[in-house]
């Protein structure tokens, strides 16, 4: 029963946005620990046609190397990321089909009967339940709404791909016709909830013990599910928070990829910035029309099979360029935003990376992966035996662990972390 | 795990209970005559030092109330009685003592599981699975209901989802079965209106030469005045989506399509519908339509209709059967076979026809919302209520279901909120979700959900309902009636289904793919046709009330082309028989023409015969790469033959298999028979396995083994791209089938084995009753079952064994009849 109160008293304490000067004045000063004690998100993004492999990894390997056509963007944040070579999750194979296991690593993506598992995102949001008034954002450009987000039951989450949609939902306030009918569902649920907790109580009485049990237990669950409820209805009763940016206009088509990408990066910004959420997955969907980008004349998905023909590769190169431009532009803004102390990017795991790692062949080993912020160690190229790949689940593991989710294992992970790889 | 929880420390309170009770009586016999007999000729290897087989008797509790010590007992029991223990080599302990041990377990077990199952009921109240749970919703609110797919999977135990011990239930299961309602009611009541019904029509004549799709299309087909005929190649993936259609929404549409064979020496020709996106850079999901098969010559209309899962599908079509061309040789000059394809109508959404859906108005009683009362609220509820718990509701139970709806109303909800929420309350409350039953007798309502769960996966209907209210389930003669009807009836295809993909573990037959370059012959219609035949063989059975022992061995089998020419059974004459589809594969001419499973004699030397040769069967049981004796031995032995196995010791490795044909798998699994430890379970599990060692991974038959042939690269096509893998396999080492059972028998085929174990048929049939008990009870065997067993087993003799005779007997019997 103590123990119990301290930690509400803890909880509630620690949810005032008051309270966190005074945590930050009991620690030591400097924006690590700042960036300890805060709130931690984390961003995964995947580009599913792969990342041109001789454009990005540095010849040398540990912090002092040359950048690459691709890291130069990145020049004025080299010390906030960290690039691997090397990693993989292992069984994983099918080509594109390995876009649906990016963050769940579920083995043989092509097989008939494959059976997805739980992504990172979900497995983070099991183990730490959000405090934020959404859980999560799935995000993508593709308009058949793919997301990397998948169930514990193997179900891939829808993603939005209209930027409108998702701003009108994290800052505009409802209709009263909406916001009547979404309090309706809720109180309607809650009741429900509510009945079928005293029919459990009533019908106990009745029965044998052995039956009881089972009673019990759906007891148990119709009380989570009422809390669950309930919290949606606090939230439902706060306004949303203000922001001056101007309403994103969602762009058609599929061939714009670059425009998409940027509205869903101001988006994700905003996001964070507001605290409207702490996890959000993007999906940036390899497409087949040809992008509005000087130079490119054929389709992204015909220039990833470039089967090393020159004039393609330098197609390529043009997207792919953009794409670690538009990256740069992300992080850049969120090192910029400051947060009690510290940047919104030292408290954001912003994981980078494909599912191929060479679209070409459609070979799904030697992943290109990135992570930025976070409060982990940067500013080093770490390059694996490319013939015995590491687990990239080893990665996800210490991006579990900077949130305090003492996870042992993830999916295929074998370590905790890869090797040479540290938090701050 | 949950479960478990809440369980141990219930049981150990009774357990504390009946031990102090019994103390008196049992202790002085238990010290005097049982534990020097265990001290004397079994400590010796099974005490703390020792534990051999993880098993002591030193730590034995003489209560039999005990959850772990019931286990234990019940296991001394059967090795005792089997004379397996003490083993042979050491010295027998006198008859007497032997017959005394044994009487004073069977009394006690028995004595202490019919209290238990007297006081609690054997059976634990269980929620419905995902399967019973959506076609109940369908049946109940009576519309075409699909939400089986949105709620987690559920577990399993003794094999079936219907078992108490795996139906457990959490917060987020139940958000999920809340979630489900709501769509559910969506559709029945009316959402969002559909877009009106249009029906188009398309053909592959449409050529948009920028796209890369459409212009494979011209690779592969060729343009015949106003038709197409496509033909089958492994060079480009096949691009027969329909890309100029695209579902507006999800839900049921009608395809029509006008084709027939083409160049195909007058035979006809088969090919697949599927749903789904084809036009993506990887493979998204699809769903079977069907197989259909067209005649040479005369155009003729196909017709379907499907249920599209998601907005943007299309349907596409697939010959079967045809040989591959190849695209560098040309289509123009290409005179292989085809499907030639006049046009493809597509309608729907079919629910746009009729809106709002027939269901609304039966929902709401004919009523108009905007002037119905809180009188007309309470009397649909009213009404709703007992089908939905299966049972009559006393009003007082009924109150609380009112009360939400009405206080919905006086907070300013619409009649049809306030109606919702009603129903909504209804669907998820225990009396709904679970099955429940108090202990003892079942009642009639509990008896017809029993019934009906049991072989229709589904709630009872009115006129079972009726029978249990009359009273009339009590008569035998009556119960015989309704059990009959029942399985004329078409609901009854929810048991061959339900209980094949269980029992068998046809549920699984996706869950591998056979290895493309071992078996190139492996197709889609292939696994569509084994699953045909292993359903349809299981019906056969039911239906004409044949010998379950049929499912061992018969002289007879469910066959359609495909698998005629996959068995390599062929017509003895040579006269192809009547709608035989064209088929590049066989040069003979198959025993059986078409694609629909039809029952044929088998003829002598065939390798068929039974279960136990049927392709889904030998699918489920390998890896899609190679067989085990041993993973083969255990699924026999578990699921046809009644005997389950204890799991492998933790610190074994499992046997590696090698395909490159150095060894076979029996060289290396002789090696562990060879020691003593081993062997007591190996003696057992290996010799089915083995037996089944002729029948390769997709169930074709097979005098060597194949092995992968010397690596080689791929082939690339001209633009650069790797080819498909050819095949890549040659003839390696011989098969060895022959083995001995336990008792010292030996047999050197398949065949040798089936007469070996029909000879003994009891062990057989007491398997294949406890598999069925344990389905429609939902609960595992207990040993106070075992006389009803053995009742049922000897009922079933004297039936011959007809399997619709035993289910009777499962139906009549005092196990089925009790919670």
């Amino acid at each position: 029963m103590n123990t119990s109160l301290t930690r509400r008293t803890f909880l509630r304490t620690t949810s005032a946005t008051l309270a966190l000067p005074l945590l930050e004045s009991l620690l030591p000063r400097g924006a690590f620990a700042a960036a300890a004690s805060g709130p931690r998100r984390m961003v995964c993004i995947c580009t599913t046609l792969g990342i041109n492999a001789e454009n990005i990894f540095p010849k040398k390997t540990g912090r002092g190397y040359a950048l690459t056509p691709y890291l130069e963007p990145l020049r004025e944040l080299r010390e906030s990321f960290t690039l691997f070579s090397g990693v993989a999750h292992p069984e994983v194979d099918g080509g594109h089909s390995s876009e649906v296991t990016f963050l769940s690593a579920a083995p043989h993506p092509k097989s008939p009967g494959f059976k997805n598992s739980i992504s990172l995102d979900q497995f983070l949001l099991e183990k730490q339940p959000a405090t934020t008034r959404y859980p999560n954002l799935n995000l993508t450009t593709s308009n058949l709404q793919e997301s990397l987000s998948v169930s514990r039951t193997g179900v891939m989450l829808p993603a939005d791909d209209k930027p409108s949609v998702v701003f009108r939902r994290l800052f505009i306030n409802g209709t009263p016709a909406e916001v009547a009918e979404q309090t309706h569902r809720l109180a309607e649920g809650r009741s429900i909830m509510d009945l079928m907790g005293e029919e459990a109580r009533r019908l106990q009485r009745r029965v044998s013990a052995h039956d009881g049990e089972r009673l019990e237990e759906y007891f148990t669950s119709v009380r989570e599910v009422e809390q669950r409820l309930h919290k949606s209805q606090q939230w439902a009763a706060q306004p949303k928070p203000k922001v001056a940016a101007t309403p994103p206009v969602d762009i058609p088509g599929t061939a714009d990829f670059a425009g998409q990408t940027r509205l869903m990066f101001d988006l994700m910004q905003l996001a964070l910035e507001n605290d409207s959420t702490r996890v959000i997955t993007f999906r940036i969907q390899g497409q087949q029309a040809v992008p509005p980008l000087p130079g490119v004349k054929e389709g992204w998905h015909n220039l990833s099979h470039h089967g090393k023909d020159p004039e393609k590769l330098e197609q390529l190169h043009v997207i792919e360029l953009e794409q670690m431009k538009l990256l740069a532009g992300f992080l850049a803004k969120l090192k910029a935003t400051q947060e009690s102390g510290a940047s919104l990017l030292d408290r954001t795991s912003v994981l980078y990376g494909s599912n191929l790692g060479n679209a070409s062949s459609h070979d799904t080993m030697n992943l290109p992966v990135m992570l930025a912020g976070g409060g982990f160690q940067h500013g080093q190229y770490l390059a694996y035996d490319p013939k015995d790949n590491e687990p990239l689940c080893n990665l996800y593991v210490a991006m579990l662990r900077q949130h305090g989710i003492d996870a042992g294992k993830f999916a295929s992970s074998k370590a905790t972390t890869l090797p040479g790889f540290q938090t701050a | 795990m949950l479960l478990h929880r809440f369980i141990v420390p219930c049981l150990i309170a009774t357990a504390g209970l009946t031990a102090r009770a019994a103390e008196p009586a049992v202790a002085p016999f238990f010290q005097r005559h049982i534990a020097p007999f265990l001290k004397g000729h079994c400590a010796d290897c099974h005490d703390a030092d020792e534990q051999k087989g993880n098993f002591r008797v030193d730590t034995l509790a003489p209560d039999m109330a005990k959850a772990d010590s019931v286990k234990q007992w019940e296991k001394l029991f059967d090795k005792v009685a089997s004379g397996e223990m003490p083993p042979k080599k050491r010295t027998r302990p006198p008859q007497s003592e032997t017959t005394a041990l044994l009487t004073w377990i069977e009394t006690g077990l028995k004595t202490e599981g019919a209290r238990r199952q007297a006081t609690e009921g054997r059976a634990q109240r269980r929620r419905l699975n995902r399967i019973e749970f959506e076609n109940t919703l369908r049946d109940l609110l009576g519309a075409d209901i699909r939400v089986a797919g949105q709620l987690p999977e559920d577990g399993t135990s003794h094999g079936f989802s219907t078992v108490d011990e795996a139906l457990t239930l959490s917060g987020v299961q139940m958000e999920k079965y809340l979630e489900a309602v709501d769509a559910a009611l969506d559709t029945a009541l009316g959402g969002t209106r559909p877009p009106p019904s249009t029906m188009r029509r398309f053909t592959y004549m449409t050529l948009d030469k920028s796209n890369q799709f459409e212009r494979e299309r011209f690779e592969i087909g060729k343009r015949l005045g106003n038709s197409v005929a496509i033909f089958s190649s492994n060079d480009v993936k096949p691009p027969w989506g329909i890309r100029e259609f695209s579902a507006p929404v999800p839900g049921r549409y009608r395809i029509r399509v006008k084709a027939n064979a083409y160049l195909s020496r007058g035979q006809p020709v088969a090919f697949q519908i599927t749903s789904g996106f084809f036009f993506l850079l990887k493979g998204a999901p699809t769903q079977l339509v069907g197989y259909y098969s067209v005649p040479a010559g005369t155009p003729t209309v196909i017709e379907a209709e499907a249920y599209v899962q998601a907005a943007r599908d299309s349907f596409q079509l697939l010959p079967f059967g045809l040989p591959k061309m190849k695209v560098q040789g040309g289509v123009k000059e290409y005179a292989g076979p085809g499907l030639e394809v006049h046009w493809i109508e597509i309608e729907g959404p079919l629910d746009g026809q009729q809106w709002p859906p027939a269901s609304r108005a039966a929902l709401l009683g004919n009523l108009d919302p905007a002037t119905a009362t809180e009188a007309d609220l309470h009397r649909l509820l009213r009404d709703f209520a007992p089908r939905a718990f299966r049972r009559p509701v006393a009003e007082a139970d009924l109150a609380p279901y009112l009360k939400i709806a009405s206080a919905q109303l006086k907070q300013g909800a619409s009649f049809e909120q306030a109606l919702r929420t009603g129903f909504k309350a209804i669907l998820v409350s225990p009396h709904c979700l679970m099955l429940d039953s108090a202990p003892g007798r079942l009642d009639g309502y509990a008896l017809a959900s029993r019934l009906s769960y049991f072989l229709w996966s589904t709630m009872p209907d009115a006129t079972l309902l009726a029978a249990a209210s009359s009273g009339e389930l009590a008569d035998p003669k009556k119960l015989h009636a309704q059990v009959e009807r029942m399985l004329a009836h078409p609901k009854a295809r929810a048991f061959t289904e339900n209980f094949t993909a269980q029992w068998l573990a046809l549920n699984q037959i996706d869950a591998t793919t056979p290895d493309q370059q071992l078996y190139p012959e492996f197709d889609a219609l292939l696994q569509f046709s084994m699953l045909r035949e292993t359903r349809g063989f299981f019906d056969e059975v039911l239906r004409k009330n044949l010998s379950v022992l049929s499912f061992i061995d018969s002289d007879w089998a469910m066959l359609n082309q495909r698998l005629a020419e996959h068995y390599q059974l062929f017509a003895k004459d040579g006269t192809q028989p009547v709608a035989a589809e064209y088929s590049s594969t066989v040069a003979a001419s198959p025993l059986v023409g078409g694609l629909d499973v039809q029952r044929v004699a088998l003829p002598p030397g065939s390798h068929r015969g039974g279960l136990l040769t049927q392709g889904a069967v030998l699918k489920v049981s390998a890896n899609g790469t190679t067989t085990s004796p041993v993973v083969r031995g255990v699924w026999l032995l578990e699921r046809l033959l009644g005997a389950p196995v204890p799991p492998p010791p933790m610190n074994v490795a499992a046997i590696e298999p090698d395909i490159r044909g150095a060894t076979t798998i029996r060289e290396m699994l002789d090696k562990h028979r060879a020691a003593e430890q081993c062997a007591t379970c190996h003696n057992k599990i290996d010799p089915p396995g083995y037996a089944l060692e002729n029948y390769d991974v997709i169930g074709g038959f097979r005098e060597r083994y194949r092995i992968i042939a010397a690596e080689e690269e791929p082939a690339k096509t001209a633009q650069g791209k790797a080819k498909k893998p050819q095949p890549r396999f040659k003839p390696g080492p011989a098969v060895d089938p022959s083995d001995k059972l336990p008792t010292g028998e030996a047999f050197h085929s398949l065949e040798d084995f089936k007469r070996l174990m029909l000879a003994r048929p009891e062990p057989i049939v007491r398997g294949l009753t406890e598999r069925r008990l344990i389905y429609s009870t939902g609960h595992g065997i207990e040993f106070a079952d075992r006389a009803t067993v053995a009742a049922i087993v000897a009922d079933a003799k004297q039936n011959n064994y007809g399997f619709r005779s035993l289910i009777h007997a499962v139906v009549r019997s005092e196990t089925f009849l009790n919670k």
